[in-house]
């Protein structure tokens, strides 16, 4: 498979599945009768995707946030392994570059 | 309090958002951050941190689009995501320190320096006799693509590479800090600094924007500035808005393309530059 498909259908699969969920999380918060929904912070996450599992409103929708955030990460993550497979050293540098520091974005959010 | 009116208006006006998004190769947020601001009276955290998920949602969503059309320079679009995504993180952590005023006012008038150089460079649409610089030749970074409205193959060089990494940086800190994509900036720069085709750009710019709102999402996501009664309603609408947005841009002539997203720009640099003096917007 060419690396635009690769890309192409990744992007895709992720933002459908993200729109779905969070769909799905409205619906459930209509049908609780439009309770007041909060934002999480910090390792609070955690547990509120967690929560996700059991049909809470809230958690279903922020899963669907950190498959949606997830999503460009993956494609990042894939390209590299297509440079890697297609022995084009620069580029692969490029990407790791970019990954790295997408990963670092969000464990120094952690942090912060 | 958010009610089930204030979700669905945000749906709403996010299939809009989410449709312009990707006609210019926009993440969208240029129109959902006034919306939020200004007629829904979100604090400027949380309109961000909604803002900048959603980007993440058209950017993706239209990016998979033009890639699947070879449309999408994808080699350029990496190298360049270096410059953006390191601003993003530069800007999102940044943001908590500056006053949302000061922001405003400066995001109006880069917004209105970058129509003004658009209008006037409008001519030039398919640079001829463009000599690739070293840092384009080393990482091959030309190419080509089919303009379906010319049916014919359009090839193309890249040129001043550096440079216009540098201002993707800077486009970077502008989406992290204000929770737009940075296409408003990235387009023209890669049209008129390194010449590329501004559908290419467009489509390379929507691409670039999923990695560079991600960097910063993450950010705002676990700092708590992500409201998910915000977050869900943008996703919802931008993802089928730039759906449709996608379709139209490969049957527009670009000179349209160009004036409509000229217009677009200028009224948003004027609501930015009210917002930011304190003065009464009123849409």
């Amino acid at each position: 498979m060419d690396l635009n498909r690769l890309v192409s259908y990744s992007l895709r699969i992720g933002v459908l599945t993200s729109a779905l969920l969070s769909l799905v999380g409205l619906s459930v918060w209509a049908a609780h009768g439009f309770d007041n929904l909060v934002s999480a912070a910090g390792s609070d996450i955690a547990s509120t995707l967690a929560s996700a599992f059991r049909g809470n409103d809230s958690g279903i929708i922020y899963l669907a946030i950190v498959i949606l955030i997830a999503t460009p990460v993956f494609r990042v993550a894939i390209s590299s392994v297509y440079f890697v497979k297609e022995g084009d050293g620069k580029y692969v540098l490029i990407s790791l570059a970019v990954l790295s520091m997408l990963l670092f974005a969000l464990f120094s959010g952690y942090a912060g | 309090m958010l009610g089930p009116i204030d979700v669905l208006v945000i749906f709403l006006v996010s299939i809009i958002a989410g449709f312009i998004g990707a006609l210019f190769g926009l993440g969208g947020g240029v129109l959902i951050i006034p919306f939020l601001t200004l007629v829904e009276g979100v604090p400027v955290p949380l309109a961000v941190g909604a803002s900048i998920v959603s980007v993440v949602a058209t950017s993706s969503s239209s990016a998979a689009t033009y890639v699947q059309d070879h449309l999408t320079n994808l080699r350029l679009g990496m190298f360049l995501e270096i410059g953006t995504v390191a601003g993003a993180i530069t800007g999102a952590f940044v943001a908590v320190f500056l006053p949302a005023s000061v922001l405003f006012v400066f995001f109006g008038l880069i917004l209105l320096y970058a129509t003004i150089i658009m209008v006037r460079a409008r001519g030039i649409d398919f640079p001829a006799d463009v000599k690739p610089d070293k840092t384009s030749r080393i990482l091959s970074l030309g190419g080509q693509y089919e303009d379906h409205s010319l049916n014919r193959v359009v090839k193309y060089e890249v040129t001043r590479t550096p440079l216009t990494v540098f201002i993707g940086y800077f486009a970077g800190i502008v989406s992290g800090l204000l929770g737009v994509g940075g296409g408003i900036i990235n387009v023209p720069t890669m049209n008129l600094v390194s010449k590329i085709p501004v559908k290419v750009a467009s489509a390379t710019s929507n691409f670039m924007i999923g990695v560079t709102a991600a960097a910063s999402a993450s950010v705002y996501l676990i700092r708590g500035d992500v409201n998910p009664l915000l977050a869900a309603p943008l996703i919802v609408g931008v993802a089928g808005g730039a759906l449709l947005g996608t379709r139209v841009l490969k049957v527009t002539p670009p000179a349209r393309v160009k004036v409509a997203f000229g217009i677009l720009l200028a009224a948003i640099s004027l609501l930015m530059i009210l917002k930011g003096f304190n003065l009464p917007v009123v849409l």
